[in-house]
């Protein structure tokens, strides 16, 4: 096991220089750079060709790709991740911003998720073709189908303009204020990435524990004479368990990467909502970071995965 | 309780409901099974020999109920009537594993992938004796070792897919036996495995049977297997039992048509590639479509109009009976 998780880490970095260099690739085969994005396209026509070079050189752009990047990566392996060519904030500030928000709404949803989810599946599950079961499985259908944003924005709506129970958007800075202040900016988007969530694991524990509830083990389990409880969850929902993390396991990175229609129906500062304005104004040093971040995520997340499995099912060998 | 009866079926019926349609799984079916003997049901896939079993042990589905009939349990503490007991209440659930145990088709799937071998052993000692957790493990470990597999203390802690298939079928013997049940019902137990194992799993039922009394009921649709394991035999057709008595009885001088075809068509080991196999002409009927009469006389040479009631069972000797309205025209 230990050896597995050594072996998977150490590929991990290789894997974060290749992708590095097709992201770094792919900004610049996009046309234009971050200087026609800072200025002004009014302005521009009013300054002179000398000007832009200038400020291509004061940022580097002017050098070629090649140089550029080896420059960039050279930096990051000094533990030095650049500043943002818009706002020229060290990129490991903005990060470390940004990130706990996105952390705090992921958890949230995870955390909610998982136990709503399995819970009603399994319920679900048990109470096969009765209303409660076909009622949530209505709901779990809508759940899935209905956008986020739209579901996003009757939350809002709803809670926020016309009950006014709840603050319309944003997030208090950490430290400013007390938990008990921003616990209101968390309800609302951390209950619509929750929901959305629990539909899909709810849908996906009701069939995966229907499926474990059809094998011959349980037909075993009850020759002994088991009682049901211990049929259902000790035997049935154990069963049903792997694929369940499997599931949960693949919705981590992009909860990590941040929920960006989330982040911009509730104006919540994470990295999600940096990443889309960064690559808008390819703001290059702090794309790659995001990427880069965002593809450990996946890599980790895929670990994890693979551990947990491996914990729960005496069937998969890590080696 | 003087007599040697650890269970009698009398009149059972089950069906089944799906789609609105009634599948008259067993219909009308009576036997007796005996403490240190062995019973085995054959016929052909589909007759319903699963579902006796599952009925005896109140593990059908949903859609299905017990019709009419009854099942009796002869136990030390009286008489139960299984057939009355709700479906998983606490009542049945203190015979299943206890007192009357059974073993599966597929032992690769009958174990829960998840769990030990020990752990799934241990399961029916905890719920049904009263031994600490100590004596518990040492018992799995010691049945195990009975059931003839190497290093059980080892063994004991390892999960079904690092056994073998006829190891994992031991281990359903051992789990199955580990409360010395009175009764123990195997369905076709060695189907899934290869014909040494079998051997070998036979001679430990057979040994289970003589240590400790048990009563078993054993599916197969094996001909070989009952000359060599049965004392008394059933031999099903579409739901109900055609023909039954000894082995003597049954496989020397049987008197159903059906059971004969049965025989005639078991290739006999020696007799080389020239040898005359018949093969029972037509198919089973539409489970759904079951003829009004005997069902078996699309198929019988022998179906006269008086097959198209349902013939009555009929003793013609004190433990051979068969149902059959032309069985003297038979021989
Ligand atoms: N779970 C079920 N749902 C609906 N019908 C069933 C079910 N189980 C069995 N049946 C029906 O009951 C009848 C008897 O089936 P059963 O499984 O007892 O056959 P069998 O004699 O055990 O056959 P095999 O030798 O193939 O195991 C069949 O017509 C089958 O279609
Ligand atoms: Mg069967």
């Amino acid at each position: 096991m230990l050896t597995f998780i050594i072996r998977r880490l150490l590929i991990v970095v290789p894997m974060l220089f290749v992708i590095s260099f097709l992201v770094y690739l792919g900004l610049e085969l996009t046309p234009g750079d971050a200087v026609s994005h800072m200025i002004d396209p009014e302005v521009a026509s009013r300054i002179s060709a000398e000007q832009l070079s200038e400020m291509r050189e004061a940022l580097g752009l002017n050098k070629s790709f090649l140089e550029r990047y080896y420059i960039w990566i050279v930096n990051v392996l000094q533990g030095d991740f650049g500043h943002s060519l818009a706002g020229g904030v060290p990129i490991s500030d903005i990060v470390f911003d940004r990130l706990p928000a996105t952390l705090e709404l992921s958890f949230i949803a995870i955390v909610f998720s998982t136990i709503f989810g399995c819970l009603l599946g399994v319920f679900s599950a048990l109470k096969k073709g009765s209303l409660t079961d076909n009622s949530l499985s209505v709901v779990g259908m809508l759940g899935i189908s209905i956008p986020e944003f739209f579901f996003g924005l009757v939350a809002l709506l709803i809670f926020a303009l016309n009950l006014q129970w709840l603050p319309i958007g944003g997030r208090l800075l950490p430290g400013y204020e007390t938990i008990w202040d921003r616990l209101p900016h968390m309800v609302l988007p951390g209950f619509v990435l929750a929901l959305m969530m629990t539909a899909g694991v709810m849908r996906y524990s009701r069939s995966a524990m229907l499926d474990s509830l059809s094998r011959d083990f349980i037909k075993t389990a009850r020759a002994k004479g088991l009682p049901e409880w211990r049929i259902n969850f000790i035997h049935g929902f154990r069963v049903a368990l792997t694929p369940v993390i499997v599931l949960i396991g693949f919705r981590l990175p992009t909860l990590i990467g941040g929920s960006v229609i989330i982040e911009q129906v509730f104006q919540w500062p994470g990295i999600g909502n940096e990443f889309i304005a960064a690559v808008r104004g390819q703001d290059y040093p702090l794309v790659m970071m995001i990427a880069l971040f965002s593809v450990f995520a996946v890599l980790m997340a895929s670990l994890i995965i693979d551990v947990l499995t491996a914990l729960v099912d005496p069937r998969v060998r890590l080696d | 309780m003087t007599s040697d009866i650890a269970l009698s079926v009398k009149d059972l019926k089950t069906y089944f409901y799906t789609n609105n349609r009634c599948n008259k799984a067993i219909n009308g079916v009576s036997f007796d099974i005996r403490r240190g003997k062995t019973l085995c049901i054959v016929g052909e896939s589909g007759c319903g020999k699963s579902v006796t079993a599952s009925t005896i042990m109140q593990l059908l589905p949903t859609l299905s109920r017990i019709e009419a009939g009854s099942i009796t349990y002869h136990a030390e503490r009286g008489d139960i009537r299984i057939d009355q007991l709700a479906r998983n209440g606490a009542e049945i659930r203190k015979i299943r594993g206890a007192e009357i145990a059974m073993i599966f088709q597929d032992p690769m799937t009958a174990l829960n992938p998840v769990y030990t071998i020990g752990f799934q052993i241990e399961e029916s000692l905890k719920y049904h004796t009263d031994l600490s957790l100590k004596e518990i493990k040492k018992k799995a470990i010691d049945l195990l070792r009975d059931m003839g597999i190497p290093m059980p203390e080892k063994r004991v802690d390892e999960y079904p897919h690092q056994f073998s298939g006829g190891m994992r079928q031991r281990a359903m013997i051992a789990m199955a036996m580990s409360c010395n049940p009175k009764i123990l019902i195997a369905d076709e137990p060695t189907t899934a495995l290869d014909v040494t194992i079998q051997a070998q799993i036979f001679k430990l039922m057979d040994k289970l049977k003589a240590e400790h009394d048990t009563a078993i009921m054993l599916i197969t649709h094996d001909m070989g297997v009952v000359a060599e394991l049965a004392d008394e035999v059933a031999v099903m057709y579409m739901g109900n039992i055609v023909e039954a008595g000894s082995v003597d009885d049954v496989l020397r001088s049987p008197k159903h048509p059906y059971t004969r075809a049965l025989l005639d068509s078991i290739p006999v080991l020696g007799q080389g590639k020239k040898q005359a196999i018949k093969a029972i002409k037509g198919a089973t009927p539409d489970p759904y479509e079951r003829p009004n009469g005997c069902s078996f006389a699309p198929r019988c040479d022998f179906a006269t109009k008086e097959c198209d009631v349902m013939p009555d069972e009929e003793y013609i000797s004190k433990s051979h009976r068969i149902m059959c309205a032309n069985y003297k025209a038979v021989s």
